[in-house]
Parts: C-alpha cells; structure tokens; sequence
C-alpha cells in the first residue's frame, strides 16, 4: 500500500500527464505547491520504486504500476467530489479540499458504493473526466445496497440483510413473523390512505405497517434501473 | 392424557379442535380467532384424551401477549404430547415452530394440516419429513375431518420418541450455550437446558422469570458481546438461523412447485389491490345493510304474525290468571320480550351472524383491516379494530368482548366506546329506519347515518389524544381467500345467537317485567310531568317520549314499540314532526348502553370505567339532541 504523499503524487502526475505527454518537474511542484528540489528528491525515489519513468529536461511518465495506483486515487477522488456536490450538497468552494483528505482512506468498496449512489458518473463536478473503473463491464457490479423494505417499488422484490434495531418489541414480532435475514420478500402494494403495505415473504402474504417496514433492510433483487427513479424522485423532492 | 394443541395463526387448529373433541371451538379465516384457550375432553379406545386448543403463535419468543399465553401453558399443563399444527401451504413458517417444540424437550406428533390445498399446489414428501424430524406426521385436512381419525390412533398409540432433530446455529451461539449450560446457575427444571436458554436468549418473558438475575446479567454481558461482534442481535441471528434450517428441509421434501395462478387467487388478489378492492368493499358492505334491512325487515314481519298467531290470546289469559295490574305487568313483560326475540334477534341479529360468518370464513375480514387500517390509525385505533365494529352492527355484547383482538387495553377501551356511542347495533338500526326511516324518509336516516360516522371519527381522534396513546401498528398475515363451508357458517351462527339468548335474554326478561310493573303503577308516568321541560323544552319532543327513552336503558327497539304504545297510533307521523322522529332516532342511536352491554363493559372494563363511558354515551346524545333540536328551531 502506497503512503499518502506517494499516492499524492502519482494522482498528480497522473493528471498533468492525461493529455498524453511527460509531465515537467516544474509543474508538479506548482500543482503541489512545494519546491522543484523536493518533487525531484521525491520522483527519483519513486522511479526507484518502479512507479514511473524519470528523463532529465523531458520530464516523468508512469510505469504501469504507477498508472494503476494514480488512476484510482483521482476516480476515488473525483468520485468523492461528486458524491459530496450530488448526494451531500456541499459548497463548491470546499469539496474540491475535502475530496483530497478523503481520497486516501477511502476504500475500494466503498468506491463501488459511490458509484452506483452516484449513478456511475462520468465527469467530475468540474467537466473533468472520471476515470473509468478497472472493471470495464459494469453489469456485475452489484454491490449490495440495503434500502427498507417500504423504498422497494411495487412488485419488486429483495432480500432480507437486517433488521434495525430502533424497537427491541418490533423486530421481535417481525422475527416471529418470519422477517429473518436471508429470506426473500416481494413489496406487492402500498395501500393508500396511509395503509400498510402488502408484502410477501415465501409463502405467506403479510400486511405490514409502515413503521415495521422502515426497519426491515433489503437488497434489490435487481438493483440499477428501478434504483434511478427512486433516485430521481427523492431529488425532486 | 394431556394433549396441547399448537399452531400458528390460521392455520386450522380450532378446525381441528372441533373435529377432534366435537366441542365446537370457533374458527375463522383469520388470525387470531382464539383468544381464550379451550378445553375439551373425549374418550376414544378406552383412552381419555384432554386436549387444550392453545392460541396460534408463530414461534415461542415469548413477546406478543398470545406467545406468552402459549408458552405459559405449555410450560404449566403437564402435556404428555403436543400436537403441532402445521400448515401444509406454509411449511417453513410452521418448521420453525416444531424446532422449538423440539427443542423444549416435547414429545410432538405434527398434524399436516391444509393438505388438500398444498397437493394442488406442490408434491409435499410426507415420509422424508417423518424422517428429518423423527416425529409422528399425519397429514389432515381438518375442515372435513380427514386424516382426523388416523392423528386420534397415533396419540391414543403413545409411544412418541423425543425427536433427536437439533438445529445447528452458528458456532458462536453454539459455544455460548455450552459456556452456558455448565454455569452453576442454569437451573430449568423441567427444560432441557439448550432450549431454555435459547428462550432466554430470545427474550422470551416466561423463561427469564426462571433465572437468577446474576445469571441473566452473565447472560446479558454475553448478548451484548454478541451484537458488538455480528453487528446482529443473538435472537435475530437465532431465528436467521433457524428459518434457514426450516428453508432446507421445506425445500427437501417439497418439489414440483406450481405458482398459484388460479381464478380463485386473481380473485383475492382483486379484493386486496387497493382500487379494486375498495370499490369491492363498499360493495360487500352496502350489500349486507341492504339484506339485513331488506330481508330482515320482511323476515321480522312474517316471523312477529306467525308468533301472533300461535299465541293467540295466551298472555292476555295468563294475566287474567294472575290477576290485576300485576299480572298484566308480568304478562306483558314476557310478552314483549318474547316480540323483540323475533323481532330483533332472528331476523337481524342472526342474519347479520350468518353474514358476519361468511365474510371470517372466506378470509375476507382482514382484507378489510387492511384497505382500513391507514383510515383506523387516524382515529387512534388498529386496523383490526375494524371486525369488533362490524360485530357491533349486530350487536353491542359480543363486540365488547371481540374487542379483545386488539392488544392493548387502552386501545380496546377507546374501542369499546366508540362502539357503544357511534356504531348503531341492529336494535338502534331498527329504531332508525322504523322511525326516521319510515315516517319521515330515507334522506333523513342517512342523515343519522352521517352524524354517527362524524361522531365516530371525531370521539376517536378526541380519545386517542385524550389517553395520550398511538395505536400499534399492524402486522398481520393475510390469509387467500377460500369457500366458506355452509356447515361451519350455521354453526357458528348458532353459538353467537345462543350467546345471546344465555346472556342478553335473562337481563332482558326480567328487565321487561320490572319496567311493566313500574308503568303498570304509575311510577314511569310520574317521570313525564317533572321532565316535560327538558323533554319539550330542551329536545322538542312530546313530553310522553321520556318514557321510550327510559325504556331505551333496558332495550332500544322497546324505544319504537313503546311510542306506537303511548300514542296509540302506529303511523307516527300523524303525531310527530320529522324533526322530532329525527332527534329522538339520534338519540336512541347515540344513547347509554342497555343493560346487557352494561353487564359486559363492567365485567371486561370494571365498573368506574363502565359507568364513564355511560355517562359520557347519556350526556353526548342528549347534547346532540338539544343541538339539533336547537338547529331545526332556528333554521
């Protein structure tokens, strides 16, 4: 696991060399704000590490090793910008700073989070372009999102991964009822009026009030499509 | 030979229960029928077999008052086996509850039940799951009591083998209750040690009184360790585990599955989605009030001259016999009440039951709970609620009791007032429409109709503050819908009727003979001249009235027989106006419980509360009456 400044530098790099050409000393440390003397010190340890290429008066290119690690750590980067413009509404003069510190300790998984929250965005708040995941096809990359069983659209149908635990007495009866993690529930109709809703889970049909549905936590059986107007909706709003 | 009857809701254990004893117990298409839990003994082969018809829980946790119920007396009866009802069509759900049957240490016979609806469904392998479980499996189908008499020979056999069947939870638990089994202080009588402590694990109530509270703070410790390192609370993980055994061995005996795709299913399915189902359920409902009002009315007049023919001059030769006022008093006491018998009980009361019957038995009710439960809540009560107030239509005494469905006993209060002020039993239907209905138009009875529904919403809203209470919230299973059998529907007709008979009709006989003494010398009368300023003055109507409104305590129908009475005319609206017949419908309708409903708030409420919701039903009619009294003088 590369450190912090390591990564820095490579995502650096990896952007000032995006256009396809060497990036000079010069402009790494204009970008990064600290002298050329301590980017040279810092690019020759690297080029030892086998992260990137190092010619005098040309300037630095990326191995391949170091392509990997700077790619990702601007998708994680630019995936955090829009993470916290889109979904948390930040202030557009601080995301920018707040995405760098996040970058770092963001894991992997929690990248694949985003970027299904964030409906697998391609630029970054600013036009610049996201860099695509390693993964090129994105169809398998489901990572389970747990929403409650009442987000479920009608007719759709999801697996149980938890119950929360806000009412000791409501999830007794719900466990007695059958609502157990791992088992599979279909959302078949919202009664309006504010009615309960009509789920099925196995072979028996339950009519369950809101409150108990807010606590019962499913995936999507097929989660994207459906997820997005959801999504869309609760912008709207 | 003790035997306990378990099952989870609807899944035919009172159906069994009858077939088994020939006791009728009373079941119904919905969860929750049995609230009290039923006895009943029969000999068969020489043997005396006492079974205890237990109410229907879904698992052993212990946390509903029904569960507690349950493992109380399980745990207290000394049951030499216990008959598990399990429903064919919904194996995993009654899986789970054999597992902690078994795992309590019971002998258990499993009577699979509802096999004729699983075989259209799915091949069910009944001799492989004899074989995982090591227990006794006798499919039935109780409702035509077959395979009833192959469950009697295998219990009056007795030779049940505790199961060797354990669920295997994940390793943690397991080594929790070995840690635990050889702790000093795990003392569980009668349980095997496993078992129990999986009860306490879970919470169950029962099973916590029997520990130490230094073992149950050992317990404690290990439970929240437990949740810091699963992030899942051990009685969730307990039952993921065990629905996930309950999953596997469903899954190994049943093949061939065929997703119910019939008429009969789209037909349910249409009764639930909300826009056809409402429409359905206005639908269902206008065409009960029309039989009751239509066909009752005609079946009130043919029953009342054939009871005039038989009679004869009976009554007027025994008051003779007896002799003076006395004797007429009595005469007409028993008289009348035998008249309102005919006039009130047959023909509406029975005929609403017969109804009441069809929609439990066809699993339409809970449809009902649900497409109202959203409107329930807003008054402050649970969609269940619902059934109590449609048994209140019929009459008040058994809706009291049937408020017990609810869970809480505010809720069951709130319900229970609503029931006696807002919701018109067939007596004050009778008054409404033979009054108002009759003499002064249809518009003004739905009039009626249309205060007591605004009261309705407004008492509950207004209690439902008052008591500073939120309703709890439902969770119900919804059975499919389903023919109802005839047989089934008149008997249980019958039990409700007769219940009326036993318990309304003494209170009502003797109630009739006192107040026709009281008028045989004068004493109702003296009442007329004093009150004639509240009668005239305050509700506009003919100070003779008070007496019909007197009479209204004991019986509300006496409310319209007594005014053809007293003004000697039976075209009442030669002697009063349509706004007179309309104040003095809405007071009968809104009026004090009678005397037997009185007798049953007092015996389920105590009597502070029963005398509260008295005056509270007294004050609000005659409030409403001066109101519209006032409205009608002014406009």
């Amino acid at each position: 696991m590369p450190s912090e400044i390591v990564e820095e530098y490579l995502e650096t790099i990896y952007e000032l060399t995006e256009d396809g050409g060497p990036a000079k000393t010069n402009d790494i440390a204009a970008k990064m704000g600290v002298s050329p003397a301590s980017v040279t010190e810092m690019v020759q340890r690297l080029a030892s590490e086998g992260y990137l290429s190092y010619e005098k008066y040309r300037g630095v290119t990326l191995t391949e090793a170091g392509l990997r690690v700077g790619k990702k750590i601007k998708r994680k980067h630019r995936l955090l910008e829009r993470f916290l413009v889109d979904i948390l509404g930040a202030k557009k003069e601080n995301f920018h700073d707040e995405a760098c510190r996040l970058e770092h300790s963001l894991s992997d998984e929690s990248e694949k989070r985003i970027c299904l929250l964030t409906n697998n965005p391609k630029f970054c708040p600013d036009g610049n372009p996201i860099p695509e995941c390693e993964d090129v096809d994105c169809s398998h990359c489901t990572m389970p999102m747990a929403v409650p069983l009442r987000e479920l659209e009608e007719g759709e149908a999801g697996e149980i991964t938890h119950l929360k635990c806000d009412n000791a007495s409501y999830i007794r009866r719900l466990v007695s009822m059958g609502f157990v993690p791992g088992r599979k529930v279909t959302l078949e109709e919202r009664v309006p009026l504010g009615g309960p809703l009509l789920v099925r889970i196995e072979e028996s049909r339950v009519a369950l009030a809101r409150e108990y549905a807010d606590l019962v936590m499913v995936e999507r059986e097929h989660p994207g499509g459906k997820r997005r107007r959801a999504r869309n909706r609760a912008r709207g709003a | 030979m003790e035997i306990g009857l378990i099952g989870q809701p609807n899944a035919g254990k009172s159906a069994l229960f009858t077939k088994l004893t020939g006791i009728g117990a009373i079941s119904s298409n919905y969860p929750g029928t049995t609230v009290e839990f039923q006895e009943g003994s029969v000999v068969r082969k020489g043997v005396r077999l006492n079974f205890h018809d237990l109410p229907g829980t879904y698992s052993l946790t212990g946390i509903t008052d029904d569960e507690l119920v349950a493992t109380r007396l399980l745990a207290e009866k000394q049951l030499d086996v216990v008959v598990a009802v399990a429903d064919a069509t919904r194996l995993e759900q009654s899986l789970v509850l054999i597992f902690q049957l078994i795992e309590l240490g019971f002998k258990v016979v499993v009577a699979l039940n509802q096999m004729d609806v699983a075989k259209r469904r799915c091949s069910l392998d009944v001799e492989s799951l004899r074989g995982i479980l090591g227990l006794p499996v006798v499919p039935t189908v109780a409702i035509t009591g077959e395979g009833v008499e192959t469950l009697v020979e295998v219990l009056v056999e007795g030779n049940y083998q505790p199961s060797g069947f354990a669920v295997r939870y994940d390793r943690h638990i397991e080594t929790l209750l070995e840690d635990l089994c050889v702790h000093p202080d795990c003392r569980t009588g009668k349980f095997p040690k496993r078992g129990a402590l999986l009860k306490l694990l879970e919470g169950n109530r029962f099973f916590s009184e029997q520990f130490s509270e230094q073992f149950k703070a050992r317990v404690q410790e290990a439970m929240v360790e437990f949740k810091a390192d699963h992030g899942e609370d051990i009685d969730v993980h307990i039952n993921r585990d065990r629905y996930g055994e309950a999953g596997r061995v469903a899954n190994g005996v049943i093949s061939n599955r065929i997703p119910p795709r019939r008429i009969s299913d789209r037909i349910s399915d249409a009764t639930l989605r909300p826009h056809t189902g409402i429409p359905i359920l206005i639908a269902v409902l206008g065409a009960i009030f029309l039989v009751i009002v239509f066909v009752g009315g005609w079946l009130e007049g043919a029953l009342l001259a054939l009871y005039n023919a038989i009679v004869g001059d009976f009554f007027l030769e025994l008051a003779e016999w007896i002799g003076g006022p006395l004797g007429e008093a009595i005469a007409m006491g028993i008289d009348l009440s035998l008249q309102a018998i005919l006039a009130i009980v047959i023909p509406y009361i029975m005929l609403f039951y017969l109804m009441l019957g069809l929609l439990e038995d066809s699993g339409y009710l809970p449809r009902v709970v649900v497409l109202l439960d959203g409107v329930m809540h807003r008054i402050g009560l649970h969609g269940r609620a619902v059934i109590p107030m449609i048994v209140g239509m019929g009459c008040n005494v058994p809706a009291i009791l049937s408020t017990r469905v609810l869970e809480s006993k505010r809720e069951r209060l709130i319900l229970a007032v609503i029931i006696v002020i807002a919701v018109p039993c067939s007596a004050q239907t009778a008054v409404i429409i033979g009054t108002v209905g009759t003499f002064a138009g249809a518009i003004w009875a739905l009039g009626i109709y249309a205060i007591l529904i605004a009261i309705l919403l407004l008492l509950g809203r207004i209690l439902h503050r008052a008591l500073k209470f939120e309703p709890t919230s439902l969770a119900m299973e919804i059975p499919e819908l389903t023919l109802p059998r005839p047989k089934n529907v008149l008997w249980k007709t019958w039990v409700r009727t007769k219940d009326f008979f036993v318990v309304a009709f003494p209170i009502l006989l003797a109630g009739s003979i006192i107040l026709e003494i009281l008028m045989a010398f004068g004493v109702l009368q003296a009442f007329v001249e004093p009150l004639a300023p509240f009668t005239e003055g305050f509700l506009g109507l003919p100070p003779i009235t008070i007496i019909a409104l007197i009479f209204g305590i004991l019986r509300k129908e006496m409310g319209l027989q007594l005014l053809v009475v007293l003004f000697g005319t039976a075209d009442l609206s030669t002697v009063m106006t349509p706004e007179q017949l309309f104040v003095f419908a809405l007071i009968m309708a809104t009026y004090m419980p009678c005397l037997s409903a009185l007798a049953v708030l007092s015996r389920e409420f105590g009597w502070k509360d029963a005398l509260k919701v008295t005056l509270a039903s007294v004050t609000i009619a005659f409030m409403l009456g001066g109101l519209m009294n006032a409205l009608f003088q002014i406009f």
